[in-house]
C-alpha cells in the first residue's frame, strides 16, 4: 500500500509537483495520464525516491520514505521500476541481468535465481534469449527483459515510467500484453502512459495530472466518459 | 558467466597488489635478522676496475674498492653489504645515512670535505685526456676553446672547470661520455687512467694521453658521514694494508688484468661481446615487468578510489583528490622517485628498499593520471544504469564495482593501455636509484664491455618487444569486452 500526503517537489523556483495526496491500495492498478510536463514521471520517481520530495510524506508498505532513518535500499528492493529506455546492463547477458540483484542483494543461490529467471523469461515469452546480450534484442524484447528483471526481485509494487514510449509501434502490443497480464495477477502497479486505450482497459483507477496537481482521480469508465474538469476534457479531446 | 568474472578480475588485481607488496617488504626484516653486524657501502658500479657488476658471471659487484672494503670490514668484524646507486647520489646517500661509507673511486676534494669525512687515501689516480684518433689532444692547453666532457660530480669536473675558455659537458655515466665523444658532441673527455685504459682498449677509434699529476689531487679515499666513529678504525686497517703489502697486491690484481681487453673492430658495432651478458640483460625483463605490473595494479586501484572521491558528495574527499592529482601531476616523476627514496628513511626511520620506493612513487603518480581517466569513464556511463541499479535496491558499492566500473573501463580501455605502455617505458627511471631493471643492466654491460652503444640498442629492442606483447594482450582483452556489443 502507498500513502502520499501533501507531496511537493520543486527544482529551484520551478514547482513540478504541488500538494499531491492519494492512497494506492494493495492490488490496485493505477494509470497516470496527463499532458507532457505535468509531473507524471516525477510523481512516479518520488515513490521510490529516485527524486527526493521537497516536502510531504510518502509511506510505502508502512515505511516512511521521507524519514532519514528509513533504509531506502531495502524499501526499493520491494518496488520494481521499469524505465522508458529499459536501462538493461549492457555488459551482462539477459540471464545475468535477471539474476544479478537476486543473487547479490537478496542472497539467492545461483541455481534458484536461474530457475526463477527462466520462469520469468517464459512468462514474458523470451525463453530462448537467456544467453543473449541486450544489444542483440529489439526494443520490445529489451523492455520485456527489463520487466522480468524487476519481477525477479519479487516486488510488492511495480512502477512503469512510460514503458512503451520509446518503442516502435509494432512492438508496443507485446509489451502491453505483458503488463496487462501482470495487472490481472493482482500486482499493485502505477503506470505512466500515453496509451489511452490500454489505460482504459487495464487500470482500476485513472490519475489525471496537470501542472503538478492531481486534478482527477476516478474509474476509467467515468473518466473517459465524463471527465470532471474542463482541463481533462480538453486533454481527452486532443489524444482520442 | 560474466558477472562474477568482473568481480574476480578486480579481486585478483587487489590480491596481486597485496602479494607484490609482501614480495618487496621482506627486505625490512632482513637486516635486523642478520646475526652479524653489517656495514653498508655505497658505490656506483660502473667504474671498472674499481667497481663494476660481474654481469657475465655471478652478478655481484666486484673490483678493487670492493676487495679493500671486504678486507677492512672483515678485520673490524662486520659483514659488508653493498648498495649500488649513481655516482652523483652517493654523497646524498651518506648524508641521509642510507649507507655507512662510500667507496667509489672517489677523490678527496675541499668541496666534498665540507659534507663528508674522508679516510686516508688508498690510491693515487692520474687524469688523462681521451679523444678520437682522428683529432687527438695531448695536453690540457690544447683543450682551449674546445668542448670537454666529464662525469658529473667527479674530480675531473673540477679540473675541467679550472681550464680557461673551455665548454664543459657534464654527464652521469662514463659510457654516455664515450658516446658523446664518438658522436662529435664533445672533443675530449678528462678521465682517470685505469678507466681510460679500459675504454681505449675496447674502442679502437679512441686514444688517451696522460695529464701530469697536479699538486691538489689528493687521491682516492673512503668517505663517511660527518663525525663517523668508523674513520679512525678504517685508517688503522688501511695503514696496516699499506705496510704489509696487502693493498699493493690488490692493486696489482685489478690493474694487471685490465689492459688485456683488446680488439674491438674499428668503427661499426660490436654485438659479439654482448653474448656473455644476454642472460644478465634478460633477467632485467623480469624486474621491469614485475615493477610495471605492481605500479600499474596499485595505480589502477588507487586511481579508481580517487575517481570515486572526485564524484562523491563529500566535499573534503573531493578536495583531497583534487589537490592530490594537482600535486602529483604538477611535479616531475623522477623528482617524486628521488624524494620517496631519500626522504622516507629520514622521516620514518624505515630503510625503504629501492624497488618498493619506486613501486610506491610510480603507483601514486600513475593513480593521479588514472583517476582523471576513470572519472571520465564513469561519467560517460549512461545515468540510467545508476537509476536502474538504485531501483533494484543494489547498494552503492556493488553498483559501482559490478555495474558502473565494468562499463567505464570498457570505455577507457585504450587510455588504460596507453598508461601501461607509458609505465613500461618510464620504469627505466628506477635505474637512477639502483634498481637492476633493463636500463640499469644496459649501463652495467656498457661499463663492463667498454661498449657505449650496443647494449642500449639491445635493450631498446627488448623494451619495444615488451610493449608489442602488451598491446597485443590489450587488443585481445578489448575484443573480449566488445563481445556484448
Amino acid at each position: 500500500m502507498i500513502k502520499v500526503e501533501h507531496l511537493f517537489k520543486s527544482y529551484g523556483k520551478h514547482e513540478v509537483l504541488r500538494d499531491i495526496s492519494t492512497t494506492v491500495e494493495s492490488g490496485e492498478v493505477v494509470a497516470v495520464i496527463g499532458p507532457s510536463g505535468s509531473g507524471k514521471s516525477t510523481f512516479l520517481r518520488c515513490l521510490n525516491l529516485l527524486e527526493t520530495p521537497t516536502s510531504g510524506k510518502i509511506v510505502v508498505n508502512g515505511a516512511d520514505l521521507t524519514d532519514r532513518k528509513t533504509d531506502i535500499t531495502k524499501v526499493r528492493q520491494r518496488i520494481g521500476m521499469v524505465f522508458q529506455h529499459f536501462h538493461l546492463f549492457p555488459h551482462m547477458t539477459v540471464m545475468e541481468n535477471l539474476i544479478f540483484a537476486p543473487t547479490r542483494v537478496k542472497g539467492l543461490s545461483r541455481g534458484e535465481a536461474q530457475a526463477k529467471g527462466m520462469q520469468l523469461l517464459e512468462r514474458v515469452g523470451l525463453r530462448d534469449k537467456a544467453d543473449v546480450f541486450p544489444s542483440k534484442l529489439s526494443g520490445g524484447q529489451k523492455q520485456r527483459v527489463a520487466i522480468a528483471r524487476s519481477l525477479a526481485m519479487d516486488p510488492d509494487i511495480m512502477l512503469f515510467d512510460e514503458p512503451t514510449s520509446a518503442l516502435d509501434p509494432e512492438m508496443v502490443k507485446e509489451v502491453l500484453a505483458v503488463i496487462r497480464d501482470l495487472a490481472s495477477s493482482g500486482m499493485t502497479m502505477l503506470i505512466v502512459t500515453h496509451e489511452m486505450k490500454f489505460a482504459r482497459e487495464a487500470a482500476d483507477t485513472i490519475y489525471f495530472l496537470d501542472g503538478g496537481r492531481l486534478l482527477e482521480r476516478s474509474s476509467p469508465d467515468r473518466f473517459f466518459a465524463r471527465p470532471e474538469t474542463e482541463r481533462a476534457a480538453r486533454f481527452l479531446e486532443q489524444v482520442l | 558467466m560474466r558477472i562474477p568474472k568482473y568481480g574476480r578480475i578486480l579481486a585478483s588485481l587487489v590480491c596481486l597488489t597485496a602479494l607484490a607488496v609482501c614480495f618487496f617488504v621482506p627486505g625490512i626484516g632482513r637486516d635486523a635478522a642478520a646475526e652479524q653486524k653489517t656495514l653498508t657501502m655505497g658505490t656506483s658500479p660502473d667504474y671498472p676496475p674499481y667497481e663494476n657488476v660481474d654481469a657475465a658471471g655471478s652478478g655481484d659487484i666486484v673490483g678493487l674498492d670492493v676487495d679493500i672494503a671486504n678486507y677492512i670490514a672483515d678485520k673490524l668484524g662486520y659483514k659488508l653489504v653493498i648498495a649500488p646507486s649513481d655516482f652523483d647520489g652517493l654523497i646524498a646517500a651518506l648524508q641521509t645515512k642510507r649507507v655507512d661509507f662510500v667507496m667509489s673511486g672517489m677523490s678527496v676534494t675541499d668541496e666534498r670535505k665540507k659534507s663528508v669525512d674522508f679516510s686516508d687515501t688508498y690510491y693515487q689516480a692520474r687524469n688523462t685526456i681521451v679523444s678520437l684518433n682522428d683529432s687527438p689532444y695531448e695536453n690540457l692547453e690544447e683543450l682551449k676553446g674546445k668542448r670537454v666532457g666529464v662525469q658529473l660530480g667527479s674530480t675531473q669536473e673540477t679540473v675541467a672547470n679550472g681550464l680557461p675558455d673551455v665548454q664543459v659537458t657534464k654527464l652521469n655515466k662514463i659510457p654516455d661520455l664515450i658516446q658523446a665523444l664518438k658522436a662529435n658532441r664533445i672533443d675530449a673527455i678528462i678521465l682517470e687512467d685505469a678507466v681510460a685504459a679500459g675504454y681505449v682498449g675496447a674502442n679502437a677509434d679512441l686514444k688517451f694521453a696522460m695529464v701530469p699529476a697536479s699538486g691538489d689531487d689528493e687521491g682516492y679515499a673512503i668517505a663517511f658521514p660527518k663525525g663517523s666513529p668508523l674513520v679512525p678504525e678504517f685508517n688503522t686497517v688501511l695503514n696496516q694494508m699499506k705496510q704489509d703489502g696487502t693493498l699493493q697486491t690488490m692493486i696489482d690484481k685489478w690493474f694487471g688484468t685490465q689492459t688485456s681487453t683488446d680488439q674491438g673492430g674499428k668503427g661499426g658495432l660490436n654485438f659479439a661481446k654482448l653474448r656473455d651478458y644476454a642472460g644478465y640483460l634478460f633477467r632485467g625483463v623480469y624486474v621491469t615487468l614485475l615493477f610495471t605490473l605492481v605500479s600499474a595494479a596499485f595505480g589502477f586501484v588507487w586511481g579508481a578510489i580517487l575517481s570515486l572521491f572526485k564524484i562523491s558528495g563529500i566535499a573534503p574527499l573531493r578536495w583531497f583528490s583534487t589537490v592530490y592529482t594537482s600535486v602529483f601531476r604538477g611535479t616531475p616523476l623522477l623528482l617524486q622517485l628521488l624524494l620517496f627514496y631519500y626522504a622516507i628513511p629520514q622521516l620514518f626511520h624505515y630503510n625503504i628498499p629501492a624497488l618498493l620506493a619506486a613501486g610506491l612513487a610510480f603507483g601514486l603518480n600513475s593513480a593521479a593520471y588514472l583517476s582523471e581517466t576513470i572519472r571520465g569513464g564513469i561519467l560517460a556511463v549512461d545515468k540510467g544504469q545508476r537509476e536502474a541499479s538504485l531501483a533494484l535496491g543494489i547498494p552503492y558499492r556493488t553498483m559501482m564495482v559490478s555495474i558502473i566500473m565494468p562499463q567505464a573501463i570498457k570505455n577507457i580501455l585504450p587510455a588504460l593501455v596507453n598508461e601501461c605502455v607509458a609505465l613500461v617505458k618510464e620504469s627505466s627511471l628506477v635505474s637512477v636509484i639502483g634498481v637492476a631493471d633493463l636500463l640499469r643492466r644496459a649501463n652495467v654491460v656498457q661499463a663492463n664491455t667498454f661498449l657505449a652503444f650496443e647494449p642500449l640498442i639491445v635493450v631498446a629492442a627488448i623494451y619495444y618487444a615488451l610493449v608489442l606483447v602488451l598491446t597485443s594482450l590489450a587488443r585481445l582483452l578489448e575484443r573480449r569486452m566488445r563481445r556484448s556489443d
